[in-house]
């Protein structure tokens, strides 16, 4: 196809790799443990060594993506040995299917050590065929030791796996479960505060009252915060390792573990206050799972708000500083960091979505199954369009005939499964509803259709056609004409699109597809935004007309 | 040379240490009943804060 360009550097072309593995496995094999008979050495599925690359891999592509950026000399691309790739997994299927059918020729054992040889031959012909041996030298040279800082992450996160659970799994021995006592014990103790008749009982790690008992499981008590806290501070840190103090910085990473527990804690006192307030079902719907994101997300801002503005933390240029002082040094490292800093016009493009995210999050911490607050993402993102207007109104907003069709042929995909297979999900939103006044139903249909039709489709195809398909090709993603989007921008930003889609993910991917074409078309936003609109009208159409609530 | 090897080091080991927790906790044992398990709540939420620390991160005007 003319105009659609394929990686040829190397930074590319490892991303490429990543994205045709993942989709290889998740597509061609149904995914982790569902491949029959895969191969075990010493007792442990290949599945779990397999743990130790993949993650290598991602810590080396992430970590060394700047400096793997740099190289710019175009690589071949190795069509003898994709073509041998795909012979290799075209086998692995057959072996798959042969077995699965209970083919005779087919001995379990053989089948496991044939297959298993053959995905790992058909790996390393992808990732020769993508990246010739010399280039692989090349990025190795290149990214100094991060290939053994990479190799220490993978044996270190598989080594780990095991002891870190028995900090918090309960399900062997109460021992154990470290975190949940722990937590279980600070909750009561607040609690007891506030409720007289508090109910505790340590050897189920059950706490609450008459009205509503809660049981902190591992999951809760913390485990989850702290490796996702654990996970952002260590990523921080070493993307912005050149603006950042050591070792001052590291004593952050405590303390921003320690705020997630505290938070932890809270949140529970919290949900069993709720819960015994009279709201167990905003408690243990909404609440529930909403506040935990909401603390992971404030200790992030907040973690990386004081490693950049804390002067304690924050690398001062030394330069600079021997010639203006140290005021005028803080000024210039702002500076400095500036120049590497995002373009003024992500604002426009992101801000909009982002405020719908932000209500949504709010809307659903205080839900239950209905969220009643729904109008206020419709209005929160009115505000902020209305806000940024005179910079997006330079955007083209005319559209031509592909928007509708593309609008039409997006909504028949969605509905496809549940019309030809048997996906047929069931809602409790019509029921909720129907529990309203009539005006306060009509009232919420009415918000729900025209943020649906209005300023989801703007703030979306802003956000991931307007801002991160032009953003994966250049920083300065607002130079970047929408009629030269490369094919790698469009599909891995539409993957992100169709992620955020729940169990329509797959349908959110092609839907993500279609708007982008849409829009690389005549190089017009209205073109994308106007595919966006029809497709959710008539899904709108479809609910109300045919009663099929889960559709939303 | 030492001292940049041990920083290094300390942030790979704190994001391993970080990764398998979390993934034992949220990927491989996830409890029955947790709704933070959620994929779409976790997408959206992953999303909220990339996006917000990019608009943090804009550059300022001189």
């Amino acid at each position: 196809m003319s105009g659609i360009h394929w990686p040829s550097h190397l930074l590319g072309r490892l991303y490429l790799l990543f994205a045709t593995v993942a989709f290889e496995y998740l597509f061609c094999f149904g995914g982790r443990g569902k491949i029959p008979g895969h191969l075990a050495f010493h007792g442990i599925s290949t599945d779990t060594y397999g743990q130790i690359p993949i993650f290598a891999y991602l810590v080396f592509l992430g970590f060394g993506h700047f400096r793997l950026k740099a190289l710019k000399e175009e690589i071949p691309f190795g069509r003898i040995l994709f073509g041998a790739h795909i012979l290799c997994m075209a086998a692995v299927v057959s072996f798959t299917m042969a077995l699965r059918a209970g083919a005779g020729w087919v001995r379990f054992d053989t089948n496991a050590y044939t297959k298993s040889a053959l995905y790992l031959l058909g790996t390393v012909l992808l990732a020769l065929a993508c990246v010739p041996l010399g280039s692989w030298i090349v990025a190795i040279r290149a990214t100094g030791r991060l290939w053994l800082y990479a190799l220490i992450a993978g044996v270190a996160g598989w080594c780990l796996g095991s002891p870190i659970k028995l900090l918090w799994d309960a399900t062997n021995t109460v021992q154990n479960g470290m975190m949940q006592g722990a937590t279980l014990h600070v909750v009561s103790a607040i609690l007891g505060h506030f409720i007289p008749d508090l109910i505790v009982d340590p050897s189920t790690f059950t706490i609450g009252t008459p009205r509503c008992l809660v049981i902190i499981a591992g999951g809760c008590s913390g485990i989850e915060g702290l490796g996702l806290v654990l996970i952002f501070t260590s990523l921080w840190l070493w993307v912005y390792r050149k603006e950042t103090r050591f070792p001052q910085a590291f004593l952050l990473i405590p303390c921003a573990l320690g705020c997630s527990w505290l938070l932890n804690i809270a949140r529970l006192c919290a949900l069993i206050l709720i819960a015994n307030a009279g709201g167990p079902e905003v408690a243990q719907i909404g609440f529930h799972a909403e506040a935990g994101w909401i603390a992971f997300i404030g200790i992030a801002l907040g973690f990386s708000m004081i490693t950049q503005r804390l002067s304690w933390t924050r690398r001062i240029s030394s330069a600079a500083g021997s010639l203006k002082g140290e005021m005028e040094t803080a000024a210039g490292a702002s500076e400095q960091v500036g120049e590497h800093g995002e373009s003024p016009a992500i604002r426009a493009y992101l801000v909009p979505f982002l405020t719908i995210l932000a209500a949504a999050s709010v809307s659903k911490l205080a839900s239950g199954y209905f969220d009643w607050l729904y109008p206020l993402r419709f209005f929160v993102a009115a505000v902020a369009l209305c806000y940024f207007w005179p910079e997006l109104k330079k955007l083209n907003w005319s559209f031509g005939w592909v928007a509708p069709v593309a609008g039409v042929a997006v909504f028949l995909l969605w509905m496809a499964p549940t019309w030809w297979g048997h996906q047929h999900a069931v809602s409790r939103l019509g029921a909720d509803l129907a529990a309203l006044s009539p005006m306060a139903r009509w009232a919420w249909i009415a918000f729900r259709v025209v943020a649906a039709v209005l300023t989801v489709p703007i703030a979306e195809e802003l956000a991931f056609r307007g801002y991160l398909a032009r953003r994966l090709m250049d920083r300065e993603f607002d130079r970047v004409s929408f009629e030269k989007l490369t094919v790698l921008a469009i599909v891995l930003s539409s993957v992100a699109f169709g992620l955020m889609h729940g169990q329509h993910w797959v349908a959110g991917i092609l839907a993500g597809v279609a708007y982008a074409f849409a829009l690389r078309w005549r190089g017009r936003m209205g073109d994308a935004v106007v595919a966006h609109a029809v497709s959710n009208l008539l899904l709108a159409a479809w609910v109300l007309g045919f009663g099929d609530w889960a559709q939303w | 040379m030492t001292k940049s090897f041990i920083k290094n080091a300390l942030v790979v080991l704190g994001l391993a240490l970080g990764t398998c927790t979390a993934a034992h906790a949220l990927v491989f044992n996830p409890h029955p009943h947790s709704p933070e398990i959620d994929p779409g709540l976790a997408v959206s939420s992953l999303t909220l804060l990339a996006g917000t620390l990019a608009v943090l991160r804009v550059r300022r005007k001189k």
